[in-house]
């Protein structure tokens, strides 16, 4: 388990680094918290010519309000998003979610945009921007970009962004005071990677819900937006019913995968158990 | 206060919490090599062509070596056995001809560094020509099946029965007979440090050492020597610190011959690290059994007899010096656990695969003997309506009837098995759990209570050996104890040390038999050059043997020290007394010397010892326990099933356990945590899963799941304190206890659980996708009360 052998540049700026990523024709590979790809170059499953390591670029490293939105630059770490009075206050379904993602010594190193343009299907962030509706910022030769969460993930570990794009930042919308939200996850073991986690977001209006959002986690190649088990929500409002239908339409969107953990029917009856279980969630949260 | 008993805190501790500790990865000699090994992509394949001559090329790379290279030095091994019906295989240190499992070791190459070596691997072009792949003892045992080893004749390596009574009458007389298919899956034995080891060849005395992350040095050193041509004391085998063994550092590896044989071909040390895929690939695994299973019981829950037959996939190769026997033939062995069973019948099948070999693992055959019998036993209970607890109560063997010879041989010296019980009920609080479980279901929440109980044989001496039929002697341990000039002492064992604390429980009883001070005393083992003839640490043997003979070795010391001191200080030795490392004049307090003062003589020589007497303080003993002693406990776990997620959580979890006269409670206690977190981790985690192509599908530790610390209870542990009768000191073994238990108190309290499904259990682990199926299917009773 040793990797084969790579260049490595530390820059010290994006241009700096975008440079490095063209010089390198799509065969570099971006080292944001490390936390994935060290055991891909480990096990010898990732082979890139270069490192293009973004540590050592302080102006990527920031959460700010803008707009309705958070924003979070790609190098923000996951242990500072926990711990953000701003994103408590503003997007408490991330907060939330992050301390689902790994161990603390995870959380330390990992970030955000490393997260996300990972891609793992099994992870909460990319569910996270996928039930908002957010969006990432790519830098590339031409300029910058935005890509909507919709857009974003192709399949397993592969995103729309390209070779010689780095993503710069992450862009939430932020939660109105009266949402209710949950995350739901099963996993194995405390720390692991999602067999399938659910995350929920509900805007209650009176007995109406005036909007519901919902994605998964490890149900497929990518986060799956469950948009007909939504507007079956909006349809009917939050009712124990309409909850039950929503969660069992959920099941019925997904198209999960076998492995050794868990077969595609229990990924599929963890999808409607786990909505039904975040659905009511969030509305207890939103209830106050 | 005595030391023996004493809550002692392990000296080794500072060592290891701040990093000092001393690995083999740690080690680093003078022009070493590190070695990497290339490894079959094949589960079963014959080698058509090697062509390393490329990888040779690669600049600091220095040789690349193949099986038919290699064979040159070192003999391939082979595991013999006594025992009638079990077929010897050989074990190369690098294939040769044909590979037999993903991962088998076909070539080595030796550079300057491990990232040079494994590039270099890139390089080397083997040529395979598959062969159908043995998957499954089924397939194995099929007419015309694909032979794992052709001079074997049959897969079937091994058989073996034990039987005593009529057992097909009691079935056909019981008034119930319980059984099933019962099936626990392959499992890796995770240590924190991956095996490794390093070679050094001295050319000018034609000596070789071996550092290897082992269990059994002394093993080691017999075997190697056999298998390298050396004599026995030009061999050297030291296990400096060890990460964890569990059983799975306790076989003699092809790695460990082919860096001797690497190092004596190349003059050069020659070092491997095993990565932790290499280690999932190719460390003994174990269990991988498949045992149908029956139980006969009178109306009153008298248990009438036992069937089994025991089908276990022993992978590719039969270890040595273990055999392919050690697992399965433990599983017959012990089936009828700490019951009274009249009538037995258990059969064993050792079958080989394409897969890692197996071998012994924490508790050996046990915990799948235990899940079964214990199964079985609250199935029964369920049937005649009667308490879990009740039934065994009625069953266990009382201590009036010990000792108690089982239906396997296997002959109980001891034990508190009723005691053990009861005692686990109050701790458990059983009564009120159970009124918490009704509680629980009618809101709609399944919890289950799962008892355990279990008897094993540690300690073992000459009489059996501690594998059934190995040729090998592993029944006696020695001590060597010295007190320097200083004052000091050091005790010496052929015991290894990889994780025990040794260095603090041996050192109890040193101090307290010589009367030495405890921190005078310093324990050394692990190391073939240093301490008596042993075989090392496995089998819950070091307390009871390596104690026993620590106790002899500082008996014969004190009664010299007290002799001279009684000589210099003219009295009779009678009035002497020797503690905390001073022998005092009783009632005269002031008149005494210190184990210095008595040491300085000792060397000092025919001047200052009493006429005759031989000068020095050292002794060295052996001790043999003969048949060895029983440990017992029981298990209880309450468990909370989610039925739709099928999550498993474990929420209590109790052990009372007897392991005689306790040397350090707190070790003790530590054991008892450590083999319930693994055995919780066999009950629900803990799964190797080949693919059908041989395939290893969880070589990584985020596939292959051990537990944590977030998915375990804390354990409640209470002892039972009962000497053995029958060993020196009264000690019994501890190590493995802890793992035999758990899996079948964990897997009772599931089935106890999802007993408003109507549903058994009767596979682990228990993993949600096996229960999710198990849940899915059409129900056999009535459904649940609450939906």
């Amino acid at each position: 388990m040793k990797p084969v052998k790579f260049d490595y540049h530390a820059p010290a700026s994006l241009d700096e680094a975008l440079a490095l990523l063209r010089r390198y024709g799509g065969d570099a590979k971006i080292l944001a918290g490390g936390q994935s790809l060290m055991p891909l170059l480990n096990f010898r499953l990732s082979r890139p010519a270069a490192l293009v390591d973004l540590n050592r670029i302080p102006s990527l490293a920031y959460i700010e309000e803008h707009d309705g939105q958070v924003r979070f630059g790609a190098m923000t770490r996951q242990r500072m998003i926990e711990f953000s009075p701003l994103v408590a206050r503003r997007l408490p379904l991330l907060r939330e979610a992050t301390k689902w993602v790994g161990h603390l010594p995870i959380r330390t190193r990992g970030t955000i945009g490393g997260s996300i343009a990972h891609a793992d299907p099994s992870a909460e962030y990319p569910a996270v921007l996928t039930a908002l509706d957010g969006e990432v910022v790519a830098r590339g030769p031409k300029g910058e970009r935005v890509v909507k969460a919709k857009d974003l993930f192709v399949t397993y570990l592969t995103t729309s962004l390209e070779p010689d794009e780095i993503l710069v930042e992450v862009r939430l919308p932020a939660t109105d005071a009266g949402a209710g939200f949950a995350l739901e996850e099963f996993a194995r073991r405390h720390g692991d990677f999602a067999i399938v986690a659910i995350a929920a977001l509900v805007v209650p209006d009176g007995a109406r819900c005036r909007a519901a959002r919902l994605a998964t986690a490890g149900a497929g190649p990518v986060p799956v937006r469950l948009r007909a088990a939504e507007q079956i929500l909006e349809r009917d409002g939050l009712t124990d019913a309409a909850i039950d239908a929503a969660a069992g339409r959920a099941a019925e969107l997904v198209s999960p995968d076998s492995d050794i953990h868990a077969s595609a029917d229990y990924r599929r009856h963890l999808t409607a158990v786990l909505t039904r279980r975040a659905l009511r969630r969030a509305l207890r949260v939103a209830h106050g | 206060m005595p030391l023996i008993g004493a809550p002692v805190r392990r000296v080794e501790d500072a060592r290891f919490l701040t990093g000092q500790g001393r690995y083999v990865a740690d080690l680093t000699l003078p022009r070493m090599l590190h070695v990497a090994f290339l490894r079959s992509p094949h589960a079963h394949a014959g080698i058509v062509s090697i062509d390393a001559h490329p990888a040779r090329e690669l600049p600091g790379v220095l040789a690349c070596i193949t099986g038919d290279e290699i064979a040159t030095q070192a003999r391939p091994m082979r595991a013999e056995s006594r025992m009638a019906g079990y077929h010897p295989t050989e074990c190369p240190p690098l294939a040769r001809g044909k590979v037999r499992f993903a991962g088998e070791a076909v070539a080595a190459v030796l550079a300057e560094s491990r990232y040079t070596a494994e590039d270099a691997l890139e390089l080397v072009d083997v040529r395979y020509a598959t062969l159908p792949v043995v998957g499954t003892p089924e397939a194995a045992m099929a007419g015309g099946a694909a032979l794992v080893h052709e001079a074997a004749g049959s897969n079937v390596l091994l058989t073996r029965a034990f039987v005593q009574g009529d057992v097909d009458g009691a079935m056909r007389d019981a008034a119930l007979v319980v059984g099933d298919r019962f099936r626990f899956h392959r499992h890796a034995g995770v240590t924190i440090e991956n095996r490794a080891c390093l070679a050094d060849w001295n050319p000018g005395v034609g000596e070789l050492t071996l550092w290897s992350s082992t269990q059994v040095p002394g093993l080691l050193r017999e075997g190697l020597a056999a298998l390298l041509d050396l004599p026995v004391h030009r061999l050297r085998v030291v296990a400096p610190d060890v990460g964890g063994g569990f059983g799975v550092k306790s076989a003699l590896y092809p790695e460990e011959v082919a860096v001797c044989a690497l190092a004596r071909l190349t003059g050069r040390p020659v070092q491997w690290v095993a990565d932790r895929r290499e280690d999932l690939l190719t460390s003994t695994q174990a269990w991988d059994e498949t045992i149908d299973a029956e139980l006969a019981v009178n109306a009153d829950g008298t248990i009438r007899g036992l069937r089994a037959r025991v089908v276990a996939d022993v992978g590719a190769y039969s270890i040595h010096p273990w055999t392919a026997a050690i697992e399965v033939v433990q599983v017959i062995s012990f089936l009828p656990g700490p019951y009274r069973v009249e009538h037995y019948r258990g059969e064993a099948w050792g079958v080989a695969t394409n897969k890692a070999p197996m071998g012994p693992y924490r508790g050996v055959g046990r915990p799948v003997s235990t899940f079964v019998t214990e199964a079985l036993v609250d199935r029964a209970a369920r049937r005649l309506g009667m308490d879990p607890v009740a039934l065994r109560l009625r069953n266990l063997i009382r201590p009036d009837e010990l000792p108690y010879r089982s239906p396997s041989g296997v002959v109980w010296d001891s034990g508190s098995f009723v005691e053990s019980l009861e005692r686990a009920r109050d701790a458990a609080g059983y009564e009120h759990v159970r009124a918490e479980q009704e509680r629980a279901r009618r809101a709609g929440r399944y919890v289950g209570v799962g008892v355990a109980c279990y008897v094993e044989l540690t300690g073992v001496g000459s009489a059996i050996p501690a594998s059934p039929g190995a040729a090998i002697s592993t029944g006696t341990e020695g001590a060597t104890v010295r007190v320097d000039p200083g004052g000091t002492v050091t005790a010496s064992f052929g015991l290894a040390c990889h994780g025990q604390g040794h260095e603090t429980t041996l050192a109890q009883v040193v101090a307290e038999e010589l009367g030495a001070r405890l921190e005078d005393v310093r324990v050394v083992s692990g190391d073939t050059a240093a301490g008596p003839v042993g075989t090392g640490t496995y089998a819950s043997r070091s307390a009871v043997i390596g104690g026993g003979a620590a106790i002899l070795a500082a008996r014969a010391l004190r009664e010299k020290a007290l002799a001279i001191a009684a000589h210099l200080l003219e009295v009779s030795a009678d009035d002497l007394t020797l503690g905390d490392g001073r022998a005092t004049v009783r009632g005269t307090p002031h008149r005494g010397l210190t184990l210095r003062e008595i040491a300085g003589a000792a060397y000092a020589g025919a001047k200052r010892l009493p006429k005759g007497m031989e000068p020095g303080l050292e002794a060295t003993r052996f001790y043999d326990p003969y048949f060895g002693t029983a440990s017992n406990a029981t298990h209880i776990a309450v468990v909370e099933v989610d039925p739709e997620t099928c999550a498993v959580i474990v929420r209590r979890f109790v052990v009372v356990e007897d392991c005689g006269r306790i040397i350090n409670p707190l070790i003790v206690e530590g054991q008892a945590i450590g083999g319930v977190a693994q055995g919780v981790g066999a009950a629900l985690l803990e799964e190797v899963v080949y693919a059908d192509d041989g395939q290893l599908l969880t070589g990584s530790l985020m596939d292959y799941l051990v537990p944590t610390a977030a998915e375990l209870p804390a354990v409640e542990v209470v002892h039972l304190e009962h000497p053995s009768p029958t060993t020196l000191g009264g000690f019994k073994g501890v190590g493995e206890g802890g793992t035999i238990g758990a899996p079948a108190a964990v897997a009772n309290a599931i089935a106890d659980a999802l007993q408003p499904f109507g549903m058994e259990l009767s596979e682990l682990p228990a993993t949600p996708d096996r229960l999710f199926r198990l849940l899915s299917r059409p129900r056999t009773t009535s459904s649940p009360e609450t939906p």
